[in-house]
């Protein structure tokens, strides 16, 4: 017959648990000062609250036409560049590319007016037109990262003869997939209100519904694992984790209603209804190169809303790519950092 | 029985220890940073991105010691009915023991779970649970309140001071030369009123939930019970339970009656902080100040004059 559980373990454990959460707050108040970004980088045009940055080289060149990241509006960019050793802009310039980054910065009061059209017909065609210059280059390759891609996406089917490669990563087309938990909540969200309500919508409003997806875990747990333990740098890292999930810049009022409208509540894309600037964005004009990367974990992006992308485009060298990690771990994981810069460095060699 | 009650004594003692000792450490750390001047959960937001968006050390160690608080109330709990199930002699006994206890802990857990938060901002209807101490969150404090009480000198405004009957006819029609105002007061309080009913259906729903959670919590663990091998440690049995409540949320979070009254919530908010605004915009003419309407106005014409100087340009 088994006796009671020994009360021993708990009871240590809770005597020990007091002990434990100070030195654990000693170590987040001693990863304040953790640094960001990790690659050195010069900003080569501004434009409103828009920067592009383009990498300076670390290793001998490969010789490829530069590369164009386009970031999404929702999260910070630095994701990319995080730190040495989890920098998937590290590693590809270790490979010898040519990187160019936008990064739009924190909208404010003034760009609730701001819409697609501006984004995409307006600040990434002339970031486009600046690397394009540099370069004397009638084309170059665009990497579109989450909603980035869907915007690069957009940017390419309406001026193909600008990209010469289109690589998307993590990047959402069909925006009604069944297991897309925050697409079903946004159907029956009045978006004209909430924009109407702010304005421009605060990233808190963002970050409170991305942790809704799994709040158990994301609001207490990951907070209660820093208890088991661990050295000074992965408090750091989760540090670096921690601000770039907050970080989340505010949202210009007209672009978010009308992604929230157009892409999620009416899933115009897929549809083939999508215009933007008086003209009809329509993918099967993406006959470039293109490679598709996606997560097989991703509970914000589910690869299903990723490689709805093949059929709809008229590319014929078309290539998904699939790594099993997160969302998140796109970016960081160990896996990604071994595989993902190398099969993109080798899929654009290769053409 | 001597034993248990030993045993029971000596976990009293050290709840009560552990609980005193991290109220010690929240005055200490509170003190602290009132001390540094930090802007931890209470800062506002724009000033947060300003210097470093949210999720800086104070913030999360705000944020980081109320998730411990919490981690310790809900582990205890859990302990405390394991510990008393796990001496029954019988095993079905044990797992009914427990299973039955889980359902003592209800209120509890949805206290700590299923209520908004107060000072939630209006879009909060995300996200609800353990959403206080999230950093950044608390400067937007008041807003998500419903009715007028988070808009500063509404009182004040003028014309509104000495009407008669506004204390509870807000649904008669409104009359005179201020009825324009009458109106929209009333507007607000019936938009709080719907912020107030939608907040009850959604704390429902998460109410339900944390109900449903601890029966999958009982289910999952009666075979462990029943066997002889529960968890052994607060921790483990605290992951049981986020993963049982993680897997009953996620269908539920897919449920319409979840995303109808998580919806309704949000574009009740939507609709009263517009309102709010409203009235604030109203108060704001009466002293010629610039208000958000005449900003837009002039976001629009600087948006046009852009884009005929581009024409021109091109």
């Amino acid at each position: 017959m088994p006796g009671p559980a020994e009360p021993s373990t708990p009871l240590q454990e809770l005597g020990e648990l007091p002990g434990r959460i100070a030195a654990t707050y000693q170590s987040l108040q001693a990863a304040s000062t953790v640094s960001f970004g990790a690659s050195e980088k010069d900003a080569v045009y501004r434009e409103d609250k828009l920067t592009l940055y383009h990498y300076r080289p670390i290793a001998p060149s490969a010789n490829l036409p530069p590369v164009l990241i386009v970031y999404a509006l929702v999260n910070r960019p630095y994701m990319m560049d995080l730190q040495p050793d989890r920098s998937l802009i590290r590693r590809l310039l270790e490979l010898g590319l040519d990187l160019y980054l936008i990064d739009w910065g924190y909208p404010d009061g003034a760009d609730r007016f701001t819409d697609l059209n501006d984004y995409i017909n307006g600040y990434l065609h002339r970031c486009l037109g600046v690397v394009l210059r540099e370069h004397r280059l009638e084309s170059t390759t665009v990497l579109g990262v989450c909603q980035g891609g869907t915007f690069s996406l957009c940017y390419a089917a309406l001026h193909p003869e600008r990209v010469r490669n289109l690589i998307t990563m993590v990047t959402p087309v069909d925006f009604q997939t069944s297991d897309n938990l925050l697409s079903k909540w946004v159907q029956g969200i009045d978006v004209d209100a909430l924009v109407a309500a702010h304005g421009i919508v605060p990233g808190e409003v963002l970050n409170a519904a991305y942790v809704s997806l799994m709040p158990f875990r994301l609001l207490q747990q990951k907070y209660v694992n820093l208890l088991d333990g661990g050295d000074q740098a992965q408090i750091d890292n989760f540090m670096r984790m921690e601000k770039w999930i907050f970080d989340s810049p505010a949202q210009a009022g007209a672009a978010f209603a009308q992604f929230a409208r157009w892409f999620f509540q009416e899933n115009r894309l897929l549809k083939g209804t999508l215009e933007l600037g008086g003209r009809r964005v329509d993918l099967r004009q993406l006959t470039h190169p293109l490679l598709n990367i996606y997560a097989k974990q991703d509970h914000l992006v589910p690869p299903a809303a990723s490689t709805a992308l093949e059929p709809l485009v008229g590319s014929r060298d078309y290539l998904a790519l699939g790594l099993d990690v997160g969302h998140i771990g796109m970016y960081v994981s160990g896996r990604s950092q071994r595989e993902l810069p190398q099969a993109i460095a080798y899929w654009l060699q290769r053409r | 029985m001597t034993s248990e009650s030993n045993a029971t004594g000596d976990w009293s003692a050290a709840l009560q220890k552990a609980q005193a000792d991290m109220l010690r450490q929240w005055t200490e750390m509170s003190q602290a940073w009132a001390a540094t001047g930090s802007t931890g959960a209470g800062a506002p937001a724009a000033a947060a991105n300003a210097g470093g968006p949210e999720g800086g050390p104070e913030s999360l160690g705000r944020a980081f010691l109320q998730q411990c608080e919490g981690y310790l109330g809900v582990s205890s709990s859990l302990w405390e009915l394991l510990n008393r199930s796990t001496a029954m002699p019988d095993p079905e006994q044990r797992a009914r023991q427990f299973t039955d206890g889980l359902a003592g802990l209800q209120q509890q857990f949805a206290s700590l779970w299923a209520v908004p938060p107060p000072g939630a901002p209006p879009t909060m209807a995300f996200g609800m649970p353990g959403m206080g101490g999230m950093s950044g969150m608390g400067g937007m404090s008041g807003m998500g309140i419903p009715g007028v009480g988070g808009i500063p000198g509404m009182g004040m405004m003028p014309g509104m001071g000495g009407l008669p009957g506004m204390g509870g006819a807000f649904n008669i029609p409104a009359l005179g030369p201020t009825r324009e105002q009458q109106e929209s007061w009333q507007r607000l309080l019936q938009l709080g009123a719907r912020c107030a009913q939608a907040q009850m259906q959604l704390s429902g729903q998460w109410n339900d939930i944390i109900g449903r959670a601890l029966r999958e919590l009982g289910e999952r663990l009666a075979p462990r019970l029943k066997s002889g091998a529960p968890p052994g440690s607060m921790k483990e049995i605290y992951e049981e339970w986020v993963e049982a409540a993680e897997g009953v949320y996620a269908q539920a979070a897919r449920g319409s009656a979840f995303m109808q009254a998580q919806a309704e919530l949000t574009n009740a908010l939507s609709q009263l902080r517009s309102a709010q605004r409203e009235l604030v915009e109203e108060w704001t003419k009466q002293f010629d100040l610039p208000t958000r309407a005449e900003l837009n106005s002039l976001h629009q014409q600087l948006r046009e004059l852009k884009a005929a100087l581009a024409g021109t340009r091109s």
